[in-house]
């Protein structure tokens, strides 16, 4: 079934295979425990704040992820963390063989549905979970999002920029990363979309995009939601 | 005691008019706060645009950034529309600060009576209130009114309230 190899590791070809067994295995769990899921209306409530999350398991209902300390909670934090990391794991995997972060499932039998999971983003949350609360990893800190926000390896590398300072203007990402314009126009329109950055625009020379997370004292993970909610955008 | 400042005033960019909505809701929240705390601080009850602009409130001088005229009217219209503020003229050059509402001063007032047991008799203005402008007091008065709990009465050397 697997080969492994001198150091322990699985070729590609069975890696692949492994990975999709695990796939399935977790995607079918998933499925058998929707309905429970589902059922309990606080998973419900508490999901309605998960909108932005894109890790579905099953296609038209979203079973979102939210944060360990949330699935603490409800009581289920060791198991779905424990889900997630398994899911982190073939994402991973996944995204460095096929270099494709997204899985299309065809689901059988009662749940004939379209599983589709993009792994990048559920990398993203699992490393919020890790930490609490919608926390995403920025270098050496984390900015800490009440909501957290749909991250690309675009965005992620300009915020690692901006961690050195806590802003960041074109040109010094320009400079940096050596992207077009348009580029960093974007990936920047996105942070201020997603409440991670703010602009000021009376910076001497250029306008500069500042993250609130980063210089508020709260990059600490001791924020309540509330208090998240207020203070960063 | 001296003011605090919140985290907000020390972050250039809240003294620009953030682009996205969500992010400006926000900001100005945080603003229509800081504003009334700072009136409430130093018992400010009048503005005038001009003279506020160069407050340090809206001109942080240290980080070199103020809040534009119009994000300033802004924050303002917001006051306005949450019942902290009044504008005075047409031109919106001077306006009355309410970082307590009428209805929230006179329920303090009512309290206020309502322990020194002096329902149901006529008294001339409390002065535990003494720094409230008149104009407030008498607002809130009529907020009470309104609601039953009192009447301005004018006598010889003044105007009174009567409490129920």
């Amino acid at each position: 079934m697997h080969r492994r190899g001198v150091g322990g590791e699985l070729s590609p070809k069975n890696e692949c295979a492994h990975l999709q067994n695990k796939y399935k295995h977790l995607s079918q769990f998933a499925s058998k425990h929707k309905q429970e899921i589902h059922k309990s209306s606080q998973f419900r409530v508490q999901f309605q704040f998960c909108s932005r999350f894109s890790v579905s398991l099953t296609a038209g209902k979203g079973f979102c992820w939210q944060s360990q300390r949330l699935l603490e909670m409800l009581g289920v934090g060791d198991f779905y963390y424990e889900l997630g990391v398994q899911i982190i794991e073939v994402c991973l995997a996944l995204k460095h063989i096929n270099g494709d972060e997204r899985v299309h499932h065809q689901g059988r039998g009662k749940s004939a549905q379209n599983v589709k999971m993009t792994w990048w983003r559920a990398i993203k949350k699992l490393k919020a979970m890790e930490n609490g609360f919608g926390v995403i990893p920025v270098g050496s800190s984390y900015l800490v999002q009440s909501v957290p926000a749909e991250l690309n390896m675009d965005h992620t590398v300009v915020l690692q920029l901006a961690e050195k300072k806590g802003y960041i203007s074109v040109s010094e990402i320009r400079e940096s990363l050596k992207w077009e314009r348009e580029r960093v126009c974007h990936v920047l329109e996105h942070l201020l979309k997603e409440g991670l950055a703010w602009l000021d625009s009376q910076a001497s020379g250029e306008p500069q995009y500042w993250l609130p997370a980063l210089f508020s004292e709260l990059t600490s993970l001791d924020v309540t939601p509330e208090e998240a909610n207020q203070m960063t955008p | 005691m001296s003011f605090e400042w919140p985290w907000q005033y020390n972050f250039p960019p809240f003294f620009t008019l953030q682009p996205n909505v969500d992010t400006r809701q926000k900001q100005l929240a945080a603003w229509c706060s800081l504003a009334l705390s700072y009136c409430r601080h130093h018992k400010l009850y009048t503005l005038d645009i001009m003279e506020v602009q160069e407050s340090p409130v809206f001109n942080h001088k240290n980080i070199d950034r103020k809040l534009s005229t119009e994000a300033i009217l802004i924050v303002f219209e917001e006051l306005r529309k949450k019942g902290n503020l009044e504008w005075l003229d047409k031109n919106k050059t001077q306006c009355l600060v309410m970082w307590r509402r009428p209805e929230e001063w006179g329920k303090l007032i009512y309290q206020w009576v309502s322990r020194s047991a002096m329902v149901n008799s006529c008294n001339t203005f409390p002065p535990e209130f003494h720094g409230l402008e008149e104009w407030m007091l008498i607002r809130s008065l009529q907020a009470l009114q309104t609601d039953g709990k009192a009447e301005v009465i004018t006598m010889d050397d003044g105007k009174g309230v009567k409490f129920f």
